[in-house]
């Protein structure tokens, strides 16, 4: 049981981390990015290209990072700017099917030019003790990335300048503009930090499992699915859904089966909404 | 509702003309169920904002639930279709009256809808005694009647489709369908001037979720065998919303030019395999950023201006 739940942390960590991006964009201007799963998926094959050019691990991950970075800026400056332009509600919609359509666009793409390709890195080593149980390596070094990075998150939202100017653009979109702050620049910004973060996610699950060209739609869904349980906007309340999500997800599979755990995520997010559309930790608009 | 007799005139000379050629029926008769879907989605979607993801799920659950009626219990074939439909219609009732009473958005009635779908996708592949998972099932009963014919099949879906535009008009020109639009006005206008909002937006979801019940259950008895995919998110709804936007949301006949104009691309498309994804990822793209209106209405502001 504890290597079960074990396993359910390290999982719902990397949930976390990719629920995380896609509550800051929609918390910043209302897009629901579907094609966010597909961005991971970017930073995994440009990786997973890299690394079978032979360019050493690191580099091979740093470069399918800041790959999913660069699409992430493409898309914001060529689609996002026109959707922001709308009011909120067309926005809302408008960004859906946007984002539906590009995610269509990265996947036929990919998976016509590399239809076999996935990522799976390697981290050698034995396993490690923890409270008793085997660890691999891999699921280790996963999860203390995911840790950092999102602890890095908290950090830059409280302490920093611009991560404070990104919070008051949540709060008061009209009131941050009366003190200087230019909240298309800080969107833009969100939207990269946000496919950095699915690069990130794919990085990190590479190290424990598979990342195959197919995976984005599967992603995608998951951050959905963290993202309502959270709480949409909420960066804590992500990492406390993917978690608990996570938890559930290795547990449930574990003991009942995969396909009922499926229908139980999706349950966990349709409720959420029905019974406490806030989520966990967000906030009553 | 002259619009739609010239509809049924026109689509009923199709077989005349495509023959007796087995291939080029059954895509017509693709093409009619799709045009049924899109009408659907427009009662449900076009006219009351209520973005139901699950169009493709809810007419699955018309196709297995009727097949299983038909097959396993032994029930006469109407019998299983309306009963299959009824229940599809109540879910769909359900997912709207859960939306009016919680003030559900569009954002969260898409997730919980597109939750739906994925459930019930699940389901299929998980409960593989009463669906064949993803091996598919062969639905026996149908076999005997008209509903497998080439042209008595297009004729049957043909009159389906007839049967939803006109009840879509006779919607719109109700006093519900004044009602409807509106609310999709202004919403709180049309509950000052005494409209009852909630009442009429889980009516469209009745309508819209019985429709597709329907044509999903026709559809299976139609084939003869059913898989997840024939239902699936990404085959069926993905697709109604392209018709959809390309013909234009809340018209009348942009479903059908939609579903038309789709069946016959999708089937030049056929030899370029993955880049026809790119190419519907394009199309949504450019459509929704561009023609949001759709052919439709575009097209009958041109003709407006040329007789003016």
């Amino acid at each position: 049981m504890t290597a079960v739940v074990l396993d359910g942390i390290v999982l719902g960590l990397q949930f976390g981390l990719l629920g995380v991006g896609l509550t800051l964009v929609y918390g910043l201007g209302g897009v629901l990015n579907l094609a966010h799963g597909q961005l991971a998926v970017v930073a995994a094959i440009a990786a997973a290209l890299a690394l079978g050019a032979g360019v050493p691990a690191g580099v091979a991950a740093l470069g399918g990072v800041l790959m999913a970075g660069l699409v992430g800026l493409i898309l914001d400056a060529s689609l996002m700017r026109s959707v922001y332009r709308q009011p909120t509600e067309g926005r809302v919609l408008l960004g859906l099917l946007l984002t539906l359509g590009v995610s269509f666009v990265i996947a036929g793409f990919l998976v016509w030019q590399f239809p076999i390709e996935a990522l799976s890195l390697n981290i050698g080593g034995g396993a490690v003790e923890l409270l008793g149980v085997r660890m691999r390596r891999g699921s280790l070094l996963a999860s203390a990335i995911a840790l950092v990075a999102g602890g890095a998150l908290l950090a830059f939202f409280r302490l920093s300048t611009l991560g404070r100017a990104v919070r008051s653009v949540i709060q008061d979109e009209e009131g941050a503009k009366l003190v200087g702050i230019n909240p298309a620049s800080i969107r833009t910004f969100i939207f990269v930090l946000s496919a950095i973060l699915a690069g990130l996610v794919a990085i990190t699950r590479s190290m424990t499992s598979p990342v195959p060209v197919t995976a984005g739609i599967d992603l995608t869904i998951l951050a959905l699915v963290v993202t309502v349980v959270g709480g949409l906007g909420s960066v804590p309340g992500a990492f406390v859904a993917g978690i608990l999500l996570g938890i559930v997800n290795t547990v449930s599979s574990f003991y009942i089966g995969q396909y009922i755990t499926s229908i139980v995520l999706l349950a966990a997010a349709a409720l959420t909404i029905v019974l406490r559309p806030s989520g966990l930790l967000g906030q009553r608009p | 509702m002259r619009a739609i007799l010239a509809t049924g005139a026109l689509l009923s000379l199709v077989p005349l003309w495509l023959g007796d050629s087995r291939f080029l029926m059954g895509l017509a008769i693709g093409g009619l169920v799709f045009a049924a879907y899109a009408v659907a989605f427009n009662v449900i979607f076009g006219e009351t904002k209520q973005l139901f993801l699950c169009v493709g799920a809810l007419a699955g659950v018309g196709g297995y639930l009727s097949a299983n009626f038909a097959d396993r219990a032994g029930w006469p074939l109407p019998a299983s279709v309306v009963a299959a439909a009824l229940i599809a219609t109540g879910l769909g009732g359900l997912f709207s009256w859960v939306a009016v009473r919680r003030s559900l958005d569009v954002i969260f009635t898409g997730i919980v809808t597109l939750a739906f779908s994925l459930s019930y996708a699940n389901l299929l592949l998980g409960q593989r005694t009463f669906t064949g998972g993803e091996n598919g099932l062969a639905v026996a009963s149908g076999s005997e009647t008209a509903i497998r014919g080439h042209a008595s099949a297009y004729y049957l879906f043909l009159a389906v489709l007839l049967t939803y535009l006109a009840v879509y008009r006779l919607l719109q020109r109700s006093h519900v369908g004044w009602a409807f639009r509106s609310l999709r006005d202004d919403e709180q206008a049309a509950e000052l001037a005494g409209v009852n909002v909630s009442r009429y937006r889980i009516q469209a979801g009745l309508i819209g979720s019985a429709m597709l019940g329907l044509a999903g259950a026709l559809l299976a008895h139609h084939e003869g065998f059913i898989t997840p995919s024939t239902y699936a998110f990404g085959h069926v709804d993905v697709r109604v919303l392209v018709m959809l936007a390309f013909g234009g949301i809340g018209t009348l006949l942009g479903p059908v030019l939609g579903a038309a104009v789709f069946t016959i691309t999708d089937e030049l498309l056929v030899g370029v395999g993955q880049l026809r994804e790119v190419a519907y990822g394009l199309l949504v793209i450019v459509l929704f950023l561009f023609f949001r209106r759709g052919a439709i209405p575009a097209l009958t502001s041109r003709l407006r201006r040329l007789r003016a």
